[in-house]
């Protein structure tokens, strides 16, 4: 038993001599947020496909549990909800009867189905065909669906598709509520660093098939070092004033740019401008951003 | 299994697919009211009634049904993305396939039921006269539905790993149009499987069985065997399908 609610080791999907996914090692601990983050086509829903045993991994294993998901696939499908992609439904049947065609299979009472439908807000709609749903609304009913069976385990890939901004928060609230309220271990996939950043814990970044990256938010956060940029009157004299007195910085048109320095030392390069007569309009700190970072670490310039 | 049985029945209560079971028995009913005016039925009147029926029943809509059945079951799954929620469920993907080609063979039960209580209000309406040959009968209405077991298993094979609607039906159709000359061929009849419920249906007065003298032993081989096939390849398939 490992302390990982999921685990994979090596995970590797083929298609051809493509490699989709590719030696991926995913951890996620009990009661998380983890937050699956990378462009379109990285490889997320290939992985998450190989979660839930829709798709077969050309190499590697995956513990779901501490189950491996080849021998014990239907006892661990029986704790897990999900929602893949776009949300699967039956047009021609109501709301309530898409989630009592699914209450079946999972032998829960039926009286939940009334529970997930008021947390989706969907009781009004209950009664409804599902054809006429807006896609917020299947999108809500795929979360309850999700929900139905009362998972230890959530895995959802990019639920906030197609949701309005007030939908998105709304599910935002939602997702963050169910593992204090229920304990549930949550996966999210998308690839809108924002949205990971306001409900993840834990984020794994993955890029061409490879994890690129997997820790704790705040380890992500701390690479964004913050510079202070300087903004004078004559950038390129200032630049040599300060190197004379033994301040490497760097110059960017008007603009000095000092990095990872300590108040101290800010405070001197200041006071030694200030001596040297020049005109300091502007002292602030630029912080990278997550996103910059992100981009960073995919190697994707504004690919998004 | 049982389970998945109650899922299943909840989403096709609501579909039109119900009606469809209709159709043929009501047609052959037609056909079989009016054969009496034709002919003198004679001695053979229930048998000879039945042959009447069965000719369109048995060449024609079998066939299309375990198509147009098959195809409608696996529809709902395709269209809203329904394979992908099926399947991760817990349930195993061997019970989901058997648990819809069972549903698909029930429907086609239901059509032969009916199909048969069309002869019964034939010989009621008409007063016939001699006894019910119940052998004749029960062998030809259940002969028939054995016959469709191995199109109904291919029939879901296709219309599986299609995600379209009207192709498998289409592939189907092609298939059935055909019978009517195959079933006369003694070469090929046997082992065609569109042909089979014909073959399999159609009541003799003698000693051989069938249309065409093709004994009954060779004809229940050929169908468990192509039944076997079909749904064992079927079955292989989606098993290691990835949705």
């Amino acid at each position: 038993m490992s302390a990982f609610i999921i685990e994979t080791k090596h995970l590797t999907k083929k298609f051809g001599s493509k490699r989709v996914v590719n030696h991926i090692d995913l951890q996620v601990k009990k009661g998380e947020i983890y937050g699956f983050l990378g462009p379109n086509g990285a490889g997320k829903t290939t992985t998450i496909r190989m979660l839930l045993g829709l798709a077969r991994p050309t190499k590697g294993s995956i513990h779901i549990f501490g189950k491996d998901i080849k021998k014990e696939k239907l006892s661990i499908l029986k704790k897990v909800g999900s929602l893949v992609e776009y949300p699967s439904y039956y047009g021609h049947l109501t709301a309530y009867e898409n989630l009592e065609a699914v209450r079946i299979l999972l032998d829960a009472p039926k009286s939940r189905i009334d529970e997930v439908l008021s947390i989706v807000r969907l009781t009004k709609d209950a009664k409804r065909p599902v054809k006429g749903f807006s896609l917020g609304m299947k999108q809500r009913l795929g979360i309850a669906t999700a929900l139905l069976g009362n998972p230890e385990l959530l895995i959802l890939d990019e639920p906030t598709n197609g949701l309005d901004p007030s939908g998105i928060i709304e599910m935002r609230e939602l997702i963050k509520s169910m593992p204090k309220e229920h304990g549930i271990t949550i996966v999210i996939s998308s690839h809108l660093l924002s949205e990971i950043d306001q409900m993840a814990t834990q984020v794994g970044i993955i890029s061409k098939g490879q994890m690129i990256f997997q820790d704790s938010i705040s380890k992500l956060r701390e690479r964004s070092t913050s510079k202070i940029k300087l903004t004078v009157n004559h950038a390129e004299a200032a630049w040599k004033t300060l190197l004379s007195h033994g301040y490497t910085t760097q110059r960017m048109q008007n603009n000095i740019f000092v990095e990872n320095s300590s108040n101290e030392k800010i405070a001197e390069i200041v006071k030694a401008l200030v001596q040297h007569d020049y005109s300091i309009y502007r002292v602030e700190e630029e912080k990278k951003s997550l996103e910059d970072i992100f981009l960073e670490l995919t190697g994707q310039e504004g690919g998004l | 299994m049982r389970k998945l049985f109650q899922s299943e029945f909840l989403k096709l209560r609501k579909s039109a697919i119900w009606l469809l079971i209709f159709v043929s028995p009501i047609l052959s009913l037609l056909l079989g009211l009016g054969a009496g005016t034709m002919t003198d039925l004679g001695e053979q009147q229930w048998i000879e009634t039945l042959g009447m029926m069965t000719i369109s029943h048995a060449i024609l809509f079998l066939p299309l049904l375990t198509g147009v059945f098959s195809s409608f079951i696996c529809r709902y799954e395709h269209v809203g993305g329904g394979w992908k929620q099926l399947l991760t469920m817990p349930v195993s993907r061997k019970n989901v396939y058997i648990v819809k080609v069972l549903i698909v063979s029930f429907l086609i039960g239901l059509t032969q039921l009916l199909f048969v209580s069309g002869l019964f209000l034939i010989g009621w309406l008409k007063g016939f006269s001699t006894d019910l040959p119940w052998e004749v009968i029960a062998t030809s209405v259940l002969g028939g539905w054995i016959a469709c077991l191995p199109l109904i298993a291919l029939q879901m094979f296709v219309s599986i790993a299609w995600s379209s609607f009207a192709a498998p039906l289409a592939v189907n159709v092609i298939f059935t149009i055909p019978n009517m000359l195959i079933v006369n061929s003694e070469k090929f009849g046997p082992y065609y499987p569109w042909a089979q419920p014909f073959l399999l249906m159609m009541p003799s007065t003698g000693e051989s069985f069938g249309a065409l003298n093709v004994s009954a032993t060779t004809l229940i081989i050929v169908v468990f065997g192509s039944l076997i096939l079909f749904l064992g390849s079927g079955l292989g398939y989606f098993i290691r399908k990835e949705i």
